[in-house]
């Protein structure tokens, strides 16, 4: 009989095939970023969250404005609980952002997005701990408040929420749950904190961050348009190219993208360009 | 060409059958219907039709290429290391058939730092701290006052039911809720107003173990088969 333990020779091309064995098929390929994707990171995690806040600003105030608000005049009903079956209407636009967070969470893109205030209508927004503390100094100064946090990981920031519109103002002082009834325009009436698990991102997580607020707004949107389409007691809009403002109209989730990209692209534009040393 | 000393036949003989067994036995359990052999435990209310690859997928690459990617992961080769045999089950998981537009608690709104504290007590934002799989059962969490880590200070204005959700918490009797309320909010269904005609707790328990729906069968939402995810992912691929 052969003894491997005195035979070198053998155990060395045991060692060896096994080795070969092992290494045959090379590993599982491991996700790089491909050449011609600017494999270095491109932005800090600050300047993109404030990217896409100002994004999300834009597109809260168009939906607020020229949907809630123009909307409201031409009879259309917006409601807290748009999603029950016996109410018809559409989402007020802290639940149109509660849509487009949700759509985000469902996206591989790992950004996290809430809504939260000192006064909320809903006692479960209400901010607490850190996020608390920071809100006193947003409402000072409206600057965004960035931390890290430590317990999840996450790098957060929060950006002053405005009453930019009447509709803001008004629903939010006559609303029966209210915890404070004196809004005015132009108030921080609460803050959206975002959360990314990276301090410094490549051009295209950065694009793949904006792409999934944009594609958020578009799901949300389109839950809307759905819920018209399911109306059976109220009169529907014409869902076309026009808006609120020229009568019962509203505009498809295309046309309403497009106007958001044409309010916001030029100032993303330039940052996603900017010479970086 | 192959000679066996005779002094170790049934050493050969033993081997030689214990690598067969070895191959029928590992045969055996991949077959789909040995499932239940290595199963951890009998499925949850509601999984029992489900295959194991519906929340078991494959991992990426094959077992040899796992094993070397991971080696080169601990010998600093390589940046991740790569799930062995099966990816691991996330909460991406359960949401690809249970993903409702109108839940009441989704997991990723706890994901917010205000719930840190909240989620040390109970991590909502996974679905299996309370669905926890393999139990047979339909809710796993051992006690059903889990409102009372957010819900201390809730205010309703017109209380509907006579006895006030204010009086309920201050007297801490969180197991009321659910007598009134499902948790994700999927159920339609009339409210009682007399605390008298809530669901009885025997009856919620029984629920919870997997037994009859007390809050009725008409669901806003019904998850997906397996054959309807299947096609779903077809359909994305």
């Amino acid at each position: 009989m052969i003894k491997i333990e005195k035979n070198p020779v053998l155990v060395i091309a045991i060692l060896l095939t096994s080795l070969i064995l092992l290494n045959s098929c090379g590993g599982v390929p491991e996700e790089k970023v491909k050449d011609g994707e600017m494999a270095n990171n491109a932005f800090s995690v600050e300047e993109v969250l404030e990217m896409v806040a100002e994004e999300n600003d834009v597109t809260r105030t168009l939906y607020t404005k020229a949907i809630v608000g123009k909307g409201k005049l031409q009879g259309m009903k917006f409601d807290e609980d748009w999603r029950k079956d016996d109410v018809e209407a559409g989402p007020l636009p802290a639940l149109f952002l509660r849509g487009v967070a949700t759509s985000i969470r469902k996206s591989p893109v790992p950004l996290g997005l809430y809504l939260g205030s000192d006064f909320p209508v809903n006692a479960a927004n209400k901010f607490e701990g850190k996020q608390a503390e920071l809100f006193k100094k947003i409402k000072e100064d409206q600057e965004p408040q960035f931390f890290y946090e430590e317990d999840t990981k996450l790098h957060t920031a929060m950006f002053a929420d405005l009453a930019s519109a009447g509709a803001c103002v008004t629903c939010h002082n006559k609303h029966p749950q209210t915890t404070k009834d004196d809004w005015k325009l132009g108030d921080v009436m609460g803050a959206t904190t975002w959360q990314y698990p990276k301090d410094s991102l490549t051009y295209k997580e950065t694009i793949d961050v904006l792409n999934s607020y944009a594609m958020g707004t578009v799901d949300i949107y389109v839950e809307y348009l759905n819920e018209i389409a399911a109306f059976k007691d109220s009169e529907k809009p014409t869902i076309g190219d026009k808006w609120p403002v020229e009568g019962n109209y509203l505009p498809t989730s295309e046309v309403f993208l497009d106007s958001v990209k044409k309010l916001t692209s030029y100032k993303t534009m330039k940052k996603l360009v900017a010479v970086r040393e | 060409m192959f000679k066996i000393s005779p002094l170790r036949k049934r050493q050969f003989t033993g081997g030689v059958v214990g690598v067969l067994l070895g191959i029928c036995i590992v045969l055996f359990l991949t077959l789909k219907s040995s499932e239940e052999y290595i199963s951890l435990g009998p499925m949850n209310e509601g999984h029992d039709d489900l295959s194991c690859v519906t929340c078991h997928a494959d991992a990426k690459g094959n077992l040899s290429q796992q094993i070397q990617s991971n080696m080169q992961f601990v010998m600093g080769i390589r940046e991740h290391n790569v799930d062995f045999g099966t990816q691991d089950v996330t909460v991406e998981n359960c949401l690809q058939c249970h993903d409702r537009p109108n839940d009441r608690h989704p997991n990723h709104r706890f994901s917010e730092p205000r719930f840190k504290e909240i989620i040390k007590v109970i991590d909502a934002t996974t679905c299996i701290t309370c669905h926890s799989e393999h139990n047979g059962e339909r809710v796993t969490v051992a006690v059903v006052n889990y409102c009372m880590n957010c819900h201390q200070d809730l205010k309703v204005e017109e209380d509907p039911i006579d006895v006030a959700h204010e009086t309920l918490i201050a007297e801490e009797q969180w197991n009321t809720c659910i007598q009134c309320h499902d948790f994700h909010g999927n159920h339609r269904y009339e409210v009682p107003t007399k605390l008298q005609d809530t669901i009885p707790m025997q009856t919620i328990n029984a629920y919870l173990k997997g037994g009859k729906d007390p809050y009725g069968t008409d669901k806003k939402y019904i998850g997906l088969s397996e054959p309807e995810w299947i096609k779903l992912n077809l359909n994305k691929k």
